[in-house]
């Protein structure tokens, strides 16, 4: 019996790691936790829209089986209130002013009555209060005990098209709930974050007549020209230690996947076919992943980071005209239908280098700009379905999917 | 006169400060501080007169060029585009030949985001590559594409996808 309960266990382990198979979690058999509003400052509205913010972030943790109810008690109260009664977890916040128009939050957690953890937090003003919301949910996961959601505080970054040539890029959270411009004028896309620390980024700007790599530091406010190209320049990513960039350049006309020392400002071209090579991601074993039509149509290839040995790594598909990856994991873009007369379908697929599985993330409309949060957790992407945008946010290991209503305008590019 | 605003309070959107009960922190951040640079490109003082008259006549070239379309997912020049280039050369080669040439390439909406800059820049080259090949000097000839980003029609509609697959000329002083 007990050679069948570690085989069992072994099993369910080798099956968890490997996100390309879907694992199904009963929710039921989650525990419970419902909300209470204990705010003395704000008005309705505001309340409300802050509980609906918390509940959507305490389910993206898809750890928590959430009550949706919005029940309001004391702060202070011995009890919770009746309705509660019966779930594992409360969950009680308070909202008050402070001075100078600052958010203050007082945040509890009771299981039956007693709290068993609790937190403050604080912040200038009720503008940026979904970044109270997503680290109040951080740190219920970091309570539970569960594999850490950085990502959740991590900054989304990107272009929209205002109008023809004309662009803006922004800052944003992870939900696309509070945005910010940070650069305006001009025709500027293919915003990329510049290291982990999202201390800076990198952007395509057009405003020279020749595309021009900027860097822009966020502090300062500064920026600066790295390397510019004729015909095209994006920065494709960005190396763990920030000190390789993968960029497309066109010197030639030839759009080419090229590796780019950001010391010595020297590049290295990694892509020799006569057609396109774009999207280059960097992968573990020293290996890359980008987008190339040399088998006539879009597709996902791997090679050597100097560019020797290349592979075909996706065999499903008439056209995958985007990629992402993170170690051995590559999320990418695939048209269902090939059609320039109607509308087309595009689903996200996952793959691993190390198993030949391939597993649909999305199942209709049009579902692009798939990104890899750092640590591989989740996949966040923006899905285009009956006149409706959204931003999603797929948990690979918890096989749940979650959408927020989107009011960005028409999104260019997009980093996480 | 272009502006580029860029805004550093970034360092708003995630200083807030989260504490265990006992140690509350006050928020230090730096919220108000908002760095703004603006970079302008002023311009110099010429003769208006003279411009607007050269210009004028650049732009009435520009409209003897005929935009160049392309199917669904190509960069090949195909049926009567190929006698469009032909023409445009020979407009390029004669009457519009004190001028640098700016191709311009452009996408339907159907691509994604770095491959359609690509495929609109493969699209320029091709025009390029078909007006050497009718004797245009190379060292004319610039390119730049827009990708999906530069539409000239906006509806969701087959002949709309169709005009936004194309190459623009701009001539250039």
């Amino acid at each position: 019996m007990k050679i069948f309960f570690s085989m069992l266990l072994l099993f369910s382990l080798s099956f968890a790691s490997d996100a390309t198979i879907e694992v199904i979690k009963k929710v039921d058999s989650l525990p419970t936790i419902a909300v209470e509003d204990a705010s003395t400052s704000y008005d309705e509205s505001f309340k409300m829209k802050f509980f609906k913010t918390l509940i959507a972030d305490l389910n993206v943790l898809s750890i928590l089986n959430v009550d949706r109810y919005y029940r309001v008690n004391d702060f202070d109260a011995s009890n919770v209130v009746v309705e509660n009664k019966d779930f594992n977890y409360v969950l009680r916040y308070k909202l008050f002013q402070g001075d100078g128009g600052s958010l203050n939050v007082q945040m509890i957690v009771l299981q039956d009555n007693k709290q068993v953890f609790g937190k403050n937090y604080k912040v200038s003003n009720t503008n940026i209060h979904v970044f109270v919301s997503h680290a109040m949910a951080y740190d219920i996961n970091e309570f539970m005990g569960e594999s850490s959601v950085e990502w959740m505080k991590k900054k989304v970054i990107f272009s929209r098209i205002i109008a023809p040539k004309k662009s803006e890029i922004v800052i944003s959270d992870y939900t696309l709930a509070y945005t910010h411009v940070i650069v305006s004028g001009g025709f500027n896309i293919f915003p990329k974050w510049a290291n982990q620390a999202q201390s800076g980024f990198y952007y395509t700007s057009f405003d020279s007549g020749k595309p021009t790599l900027m860097y822009v530091d966020i502090k300062t406010g500064s920026r600066k020209n790295i390397i510019s190209s004729d015909g095209m320049m994006v920065c494709s990513d960005v190396s763990d230690d920030a000190k390789t960039l993968l960029l497309t350049m066109a010197p030639d006309g030839q759009p080419d996947v090229y590796s780019f020392n950001v010391d010595t400002k020297k590049s290295q071209r990694l892509t020799t076919y006569k057609g396109i090579d774009v999207n280059g991601q960097f992968m573990e074993n020293n290996k890359i992943a980008f987008v190339s039509e040399r088998m006539g149509y879009p597709n996902i290839f791997s090679a050597n980071r100097n560019g020797s040995g290349v592979e075909q790594l996706v065999y499903y598909g008439n056209s995958n005209s985007s990629c992402s990856a993170n170690g051995e994991y590559v999320v990418y873009k695939a048209r269902e239908s090939s059609s320039a007369y109607t509308s087309n379908t595009f689903n996200l697929h996952l793959i691993s280098t190390k198993t030949d599985s391939i597993r649909r993330l999305t199942a209709s409309g049009v579902n692009e700009f798939p990104r890899f949060s750092k640590d591989g957790d989740a996949v966040i992407y923006i899905k285009n379905y009956q006149a409706q945008s959204s931003i999603g946010i797929i948990r690979l290991n918890h096989n749940r999917n979650f959408l927020f209503p989107l009011n960005s305008g028409r999104i260019q590019s997009m980093d996480w | 006169m272009k502006n580029v605003i860029l805004s550093g309070v970034v360092a708003t959107l995630l200083v807030f400060s989260g504490c265990a009960d006992k140690e509350p922190v006050v928020d230090n951040s730096d919220l108000n501080k908002q760095a703004v640079q603006e970079v302008a490109q002023t311009a110099s003082v010429a003769d208006t007169s003279s411009m607007m008259s050269e210009e004028m006549i650049r732009a009435a070239l520009e409209k003897e060029l005929a935009t160049v379309y392309f199917a669904f997912d190509k960069y090949d020049i195909v049926g009567e585009n190929k006698d469009k280039v032909s023409n445009d050369a020979s407009v390029l080669s004669s009457k519009a030949s004190a001028y640098a040439i700016k191709l311009e390439g452009n996408c339907d909406e159907w691509g994604s985001d770095e491959y359609n800059i690509a495929l609109g820049l493969k699209r320029a080259d091709a025009v390029k590559s078909a007006l050497v090949a009718e004797g245009v000097s190379e060292s004319r000839i610039s390119m730049v594409s827009y990708g999906e980003s530069n539409p000239t029609c906006t509806d969701k509609t087959k002949d709309c996808w169709a005009q936004n697959r194309r190459v623009d000329f701009k001539l250039l002083p």
